[in-house]
C-alpha cells in the first residue's frame, strides 16, 4: 500500500511538472516573424528600419524580427521561392501593385484575418478599397500618395512664370512648357519642360495609368477587363506623343532619370510618387529650397484624378502566434510615433489613417502643401494578377508613339491586341 | 592465387564509373532534371500558386505554345536574339583576332596590355550593364557629351538605347566590351602554339604574310577558333543581365530577346508554364544552332 501511495504521489508530481512546464513554456515561447524588406538594402532607408527592429523588440519582449532582404526588383521572387520551399515570410513591405500577384499566388492573406477591427477602421475607407480583391483588403498602407506634379520654382521665375501659380490643366502646362523649354541650365544644357516616365519598368506603366485617369479615361473596367476604347485613354497617349514631338519630355526615362534631371535643374516639372522627392534631395540638398508640388493636371474632360500609390505591408497568415506578433508589428510601425520623423525627413507622403491626419510631419510638409488637395482625388484601379505585365505593355505603347515614331491609332490597336492576349492567358 | 569475378579491364571501367558518380549525380540533379521539369511545365498550366501550394500543374492542351503564337512578341524576340548573336559573335571574333595578332607581336607594352585588357572580363555582367547604361544615358551620359564635342555641337541628342533601331547595337557594344578580352586571350594562346618552324619554312618557300596567315596560322588556330566561337554563341544566346539592366527589353520591345521574354512570362506575369514554353523553344533553337555550327566546322576540318 505504501509503495502504491508513493507511486501515485510521484505520478501526480511528474504530471504536474510536465503540464506546468508546458504551459509556462508556451506562454513565454519566443516568436520570430520574418519581414521581407528591400528597403534595408537602400542606404537612405536602412537606419530607419534597423531602428524599427530595435524599438519594436524592446517594446515587445519575446518577439523578434528576422529581415529577409533582396533588391527591389527581386524581393517578390525571393518571397515566392522561400514559400515554395515551405518557408513563408509573415510580412512583405512593398508597393500596392504587388498585392494582386501575391493574392493570386495564394500567399497574401486578407488583413481582416490578422489585424484588429479597431485598427483597420482607422484607415480611410477609399484608401483600403484600393487594396481590395474580391471585396477583401489584402494590404495595409503605411502611407499613400497620388502622382504629384513637382516643379522647380527657380526655373519658373527664370521663365517669367509665377512660381506660386503652377499649371492646373494640360493646356496651361503646355503654355508654360513653351517658355520653360527655352531655358538652359548653368552649363548650357537643355532644360526639359515636363517629365512623364515611359521606360520599360512596371512603375512607369502605373504612372501612365495615372495619366489616363488625369484625362478621365480608364485602362481596366470594374471587372478587371481591358477597357481602353475611351477618349481619355487616347487623349492621354496623344499628350505623351505631343510632349515628345515638342521635345519637352526626356525620352524613355525612368523615374530615377527624371529625379536626377530635376535635381540638376534640367527638368522644370515632372510627375512622381511623393516619396520620389527623397531621390531628388539625395542628389541635390538644395532641392528642398526650389521644389514645390502641385495637384495632378486636368486633361480633356477629366478632373485630374490620379492613381493611388502606396507603400504597404502585405501579410501572410502563418498561424496564431506569428499572426499575433505580426499584428503587433504592423500596429507598431503604422503609428504616428514611428512614422512622424520618417515622413518628415525621408519620405514625404500622406498618412492613410484618420488618427495620423494631424501629425506634425504632414501638417508642416512644405513640399507636399501644393499637392494636398489631390490626396483624396484618387481613382481605384481594379486589381488583376497581371497588372505588372499590363503596365509594361503601357510603357511599350508610350515608346511606340515616341521613340518608335508609330501612328497613335495603329499603336493603340496593337497594344489592345497584345494586352488582350496577355490578360486572357 | 587470387581469382576475380571481373578482369582487369572491367575493374578499371568499374573504378572509373565509381569516380564519375558524383559528377553524374550533380549533372542529373542540376541540369537534366530541371530541363525535363521545364519541358513538362511548358505543357501545363503552372503558376506561382502551384509552387506555393505544392500542387502539380495541369495539362493545358498546348495553350502555352498557342499563346506565344497569338502575338508577334515571340517571333520578334527570336529575330532579336539571332540578330544579336550573329552581330556580336562576328564582330567579337574579328576584333579579338586582330587584338590577338597585335599582342602576339613584339610591340612594346604587350605584356602590360595583356594584363589590363582582362579587366572588363572580371567585372560582373550586371555591373558592366550599369556602367554602360550610365555611359549611354541620353541626357547626361559621357558618350552623349563626347559625341557632342566631337561633332562640334552638331549632335547633342545621341541616345543609342532610346532608339528602337539602335538599342540592340547599344547592348551589343556592352557585350563586346565584356567578352572580347577572354576571346582575345584564348586566340592569343592558340597563336602562340603555331609552330615557328612551319611558318619559317613557308616564308623560305616565298609565302607572304597574308598567305602564311591563311595557309599556316589559321589551320593551326582552327580548334581554338571552333571552341571560342561556340562559347561566344552560347554566351550571347543566353544573354540576359545586359538586356534586363540596360533596357528592360525596350524601347518598344526592340531589345526583347528570348531570354527577356522568358523572364517576363515566368517572373513578371508569374506564368511559369508560358515561361517554360519560351525556354523550351529557345533551348531547341540553341541546340540546332550549335549542331549546325559543329557540322560546318566538321566539313571544314575534313576539307
Amino acid at each position: 500500500m505504501k509503495r502504491i501511495s508513493v507511486c501515485m504521489v510521484l505520478l501526480v508530481v511528474v504530471t504536474a511538472l510536465v503540464f506546468a512546464g508546458g504551459k509556462a513554456e508556451s506562454a513565454a515561447a519566443p516568436v520570430t516573424i520574418k519581414v521581407a524588406n528591400y528597403a534595408l538594402l537602400e542606404s537612405g532607408y536602412e537606419p530607419f528600419w534597423k531602428q524599427v527592429k530595435v524599438d519594436f523588440e524592446a517594446a515587445n519582449p519575446g518577439i523578434s524580427i528576422e529581415w529577409v532582404t533582396a533588391p527591389y526588383g527581386e524581393i517578390v521572387n525571393q518571397v515566392v521561392n522561400m514559400a515554395g520551399g515551405g518557408n513563408k515570410v509573415d510580412v512583405i513591405f512593398g508597393e500596392i501593385d504587388w498585392v494582386p500577384g501575391l493574392v493570386d499566388a495564394g500567399l497574401a492573406s486578407p488583413i481582416t484575418d490578422i489585424l484588429s477591427k479597431s485598427f483597420i477602421d482607422d484607415f480611410y475607407v477609399d484608401v483600403l478599397k484600393s487594396f481590395e480583391v474580391d471585396g477583401k483588403p489584402y494590404g495595409i498602407p503605411l502611407y499613400v500618395s497620388p502622382y504629384v506634379l513637382y516643379y522647380n520654382k527657380d526655373l519658373f521665375t527664370q521663365a517669367g512664370l509665377d512660381p506660386a501659380k503652377p499649371p492646373k490643366t494640360f493646356d496651361e502646362m503646355l503654355s508654360y512648357a513653351e517658355k520653360l523649354a527655352k531655358l538652359k541650365d548653368a552649363n548650357g544644357n537643355k532644360v526639359y519642360a515636363f517629365g512623364q516616365t515611359t521606360a520599360s519598368v512596371p512603375v512607369s506603366g502605373a504612372s501612365l495609368n495615372a495619366l489616363v485617369f488625369n484625362f478621365g479615361g480608364q485602362v481596366l473596367d470594374a471587372k478587371g477587363a481591358l477597357a481602353i476604347d475611351n477618349k481619355g485613354f487616347r487623349d492621354a497617349f496623344a499628350m505623351v506623343q505631343l510632349l515628345d514631338q515638342k521635345g519637352y519630355n526626356p525620352q524613355n526615362a525612368k523615374l530615377k532619370d527624371l529625379r536626377n534631371l530635376f535635381a540638376l535643374g534640367q527638368l522644370a516639372m515632372y510627375y512622381d510618387q511623393s516619396w520620389g522627392f527623397n531621390g531628388v534631395k539625395s542628389i541635390n540638398a538644395d532641392a528642398q529650397r526650389f521644389t514645390a508640388s502641385a495637384e495632378p493636371l486636368k486633361g480633356g474632360s477629366g478632373s485630374g484624378q490620379s492613381l493611388l500609390q502606396a507603400h504597404c505591408f502585405i501579410l501572410v497568415n502563418n498561424g496564431k502566434s506569428r499572426a499575433d506578433a505580426t499584428r503587433k508589428f504592423v500596429e507598431f510601425v503604422i503609428s504616428e510615433e514611428t512614422l512622424n520623423a520618417y515622413l518628415r525627413d525621408l519620405t514625404p507622403a500622406y498618412p492613410a489613417k484618420h488618427s495620423m491626419a494631424a501629425m506634425e510631419s504632414v501638417v508642416n510638409s512644405g513640399i507636399l502643401a501644393g499637392a494636398s488637395p489631390a490626396a483624396g482625388r484618387v481613382q481605384v484601379q481594379t486589381f488583376i494578377p497581371k497588372i505588372s505585365d499590363l503596365n509594361l505593355e503601357l510603357c511599350a505603347l508610350a515608346q511606340a508613339i515616341t521613340v518608335g515614331k508609330e501612328n497613335l491609332d495603329s499603336a493603340i490597336a496593337k497594344f489592345k491586341n497584345t494586352a488582350t492576349v496577355k490578360l486572357s492567358q | 592465387m587470387k581469382t576475380h569475378f571481373l578482369n582487369r579491364r572491367q575493374r578499371d571501367g568499374l573504378f572509373g564509373f565509381v569516380l564519375d558518380i558524383p559528377a553524374l549525380a550533380l549533372t542529373v540533379a542540376f541540369i537534366i532534371v530541371p530541363i525535363f521539369d521545364s519541358v513538362i511545365k511548358s505543357f501545363q498550366e503552372y503558376g506561382v500558386r502551384n509552387i506555393i501550394s505544392g500542387k502539380p500543374g495541369v495539362w493545358n492542351n498546348w495553350a502555352n505554345y498557342l499563346y506565344l503564337s497569338k502575338t508577334d512578341l515571340f517571333l520578334k524576340a527570336t529575330i532579336h536574339t539571332f540578330s544579336f548573336v550573329t552581330a556580336v559573335v562576328v564582330v567579337q571574333f574579328l576584333l579579338s583576332l586582330a587584338l590577338a595578332l597585335i599582342l602576339n607581336t613584339d610591340i612594346k607594352g604587350a605584356r602590360f596590355l595583356r594584363s589590363i585588357m582582362m579587366t572588363p572580363w572580371v567585372v560582373p555582367t550586371v555591373i558592366s550593364a550599369l556602367i554602360w547604361m550610365w555611359l549611354f544615358q541620353p541626357q547626361y551620359g559621357l558618350v552623349r557629351y563626347l559625341i557632342s564635342i566631337a561633332s562640334f555641337g552638331a549632335v547633342t541628342d545621341f541616345a543609342i538605347l532610346n532608339n528602337p533601331k539602335t538599342a540592340l547595337m547599344g547592348v551589343g557594344i556592352a557585350a563586346l566590351w565584356k567578352q572580347i578580352p577572354l576571346m582575345s586571350l584564348l586566340l592569343l594562346a592558340g597563336l602562340q602554339n603555331v609552330p615557328h618552324d612551319i611558318e619559317e619554312a613557308a616564308m623560305i618557300d616565298g609565302a607572304g604574310k597574308v598567305r602564311r596567315f591563311y595557309s599556316v596560322v589559321l589551320p593551326y588556330l582552327s580548334p581554338v577558333i571552333k571552341v571560342t566561337i561556340s562559347m561566344s554563341i552560347i554566351e550571347n544566346f543566353k544573354q540576359f543581365p545586359l538586356f534586363w539592366t540596360m533596357t528592360g527589353g525596350g524601347p518598344n520591345n526592340a531589345t526583347t530577346t528570348l531570354a527577356v521574354l522568358s523572364y517576363r512570362e515566368a517572373f513578371v506575369s508569374m506564368n511559369l508554364g508560358a515561361g517554360s514554353a519560351v525556354t523550351t523553344l529557345w533551348m531547341v533553337m540553341m541546340i540546332a544552332v550549335v549542331f549546325f555550327y559543329n557540322q560546318i566546322f566538321r566539313i571544314q576540318d575534313m576539307g
